[in-house]
């Protein structure tokens, strides 16, 4: 054959290269090639669970966004409720004060009237006790005086039949 | 100043006296081939062959299995000894094996991402078989020729029957490829190439061979031998032996990419089964 071509020693170096091929994919490529792989596996796993736990925590952020968000709606609800119960209480209560006070007032007018009443009664009894002791004072004096005009008199006439 | 100018002195001057030993305590009938023979020896192998179990081979089958043994002990040692302390945040050495494991898994990903696993043994085994197998000639291990003489082991891909071995089966890959792949269209696309396994082998032999002819020349003469062999010998193999190992892989993994990837009414079927599937 040209140039020592030897199909023979050909074949040996094939031989020579399949052995050393399948020892380095056995001793060396594989297990390293093994390593790099669950390395990158395991460092795809981390980054997974961090996109997963990074999405978990923002549909957590989300939800207690829109939680914040209903109770803030609830409490202004809660708010505007009690703002209307304080003023329905404030005017419930004013309208109590009002109709209490009414009621004192009318009481007190009530009162007042039959107070006057009284007062007045007794008043006109007074004045009807003070008239009466006027009058019999009056009339005890006037008879006091009519006895005495009597007897003037009773002794002017006298002195008027003699003529 | 004047102290470090005697060093100086002294220093060359112990260079010249050493290279004046050598040079007349040397040996000039040591060679028992003439340059032409060397040169023609290490272009055929024709001449110098070893004896490997009765069976007389090339140096180079020699410098092949030397090759593959180093590399299964350096590659035993790392599964025994590295493999199970490998951490997740790699020390130097852990990560200079990820690299290189990485570096051909990604270049058999990138040039077929369709289908990649096999091809990416392949690139790894081939890369580092060329790359150590090149720089196996600077180890300049000797070995004894069937007529006694001790020669230098050369580097594997230097031999033509290595290239062509090499070479081969790169195209074989290609074609299982396209076997597995795209079924007779890949076969098609493969036996198109069919130029391919030729100029892989050859293009391996030629540049492994230059090196190592220049490599024969500067050592056959003693003269050559201080100093140049640290450009020719040391820089230009690590180069390369970088440059050869990756032609070839990223040739492999260019072809066997193209030749794999399923046609349009494959990739159809394909997402049809799929789709019934899920």
């Amino acid at each position: 054959m040209p140039l020592n071509i030897d199909f023979q020693q050909i074949l040996l170096h094939l031989l020579n290269f399949v052995i050393l091929a399948g020892g380095l994919y056995f001793l060396l490529y594989r297990p390293v090639k093994s390593f790099m792989d669950k390395r990158e596996a395991y460092y795809q796993s981390l980054d997974r669970e961090a996109r997963e736990k990074s999405a978990q925590a923002e549909q957590m952020r989300a939800d207690i966004q829109a939680r914040l968000d209903a109770l803030d709606e609830e409490i202004r609800q809660k708010k505007n409720e009690a703002q209307q119960d304080l003023r329905r209480s404030i005017q419930a209560q004013l309208d109590e004060s009002h109709r209490q006070a009414e009621q004192i007032l009318a009481d007190a007018q009530a009162a007042a009237q039959t107070e006057h009443d009284k007062m007045l009664l007794s008043v006109r009894q007074e004045l009807a006790g003070l008239a009466a002791e006027t009058a019999e004072k009056m009339l005890h004096q006037a008879e006091g005086d009519l006895y005495d005009q009597f007897l003037n008199m009773a002794e002017g006439g006298t002195a008027h039949e003699q003529p | 100043m004047k102290i470090d100018k005697k060093k100086l002195l002294i220093w060359l001057g112990l260079i010249a006296a050493l290279l004046a030993a050598i040079v007349l305590t040397g040996h000039p009938a040591g060679h028992h081939e003439s340059i032409q023979q060397a040169m023609r020896d290490a272009v055929l192998h024709d001449t110098n062959r070893i004896s490997f179990f009765g069976l007389a081979v090339d140096p180079a089958l020699i410098s092949a299995m030397t090759v593959s043994v180093l590399l299964l002990l350096f590659a035993a040692v790392i599964r025994v000894f590295f493999v199970p302390r490998f951490q997740l945040v790699p020390g130097k050495f852990q990560l200079f094996l990820e690299q290189i494991v990485g570096m051909f898994a990604n270049m058999a990903k990138t040039n077929s991402p369709h289908r990649h696993r096999f091809l990416g043994l392949y690139l790894f085994s081939a890369g580092a078989y060329i790359f150590v197998g090149t720089l196996f000639e600077l180890f300049g291990l000797q070995a004894i020729t069937t007529a006694g003489h001790p020669i230098t082991l050369p580097a594997p891909l230097s031999d033509i029957n290595a290239a062509i071995a090499m070479g081969c089966l790169s195209y074989l890959v290609i074609l299982s490829g396209g076997i597995s792949g795209a079924g007779l269209h890949g076969v098609g696309n493969t036996l198109k190439e069919f130029s391919l396994p030729i100029s892989m082998s050859f293009r391996l032999f030629g540049a492994l061979l230059s090196g190592l002819l220049v490599t024969e020349l500067v050592y056959y003469y003693m003269q050559l031998s201080f100093l140049l062999p640290v450009l020719v010998g040391v820089l230009f193999t690590l180069l390369h032996a970088l440059v050869q190992s990756y032609v070839l892989t990223m040739l492999t993994a260019l072809f066997y990419g193209e030749v794999s990837e399923p046609s349009e009414k494959q990739r159809a079927a394909r997402s049809d089964q799929k789709a019934q599937a899920a």
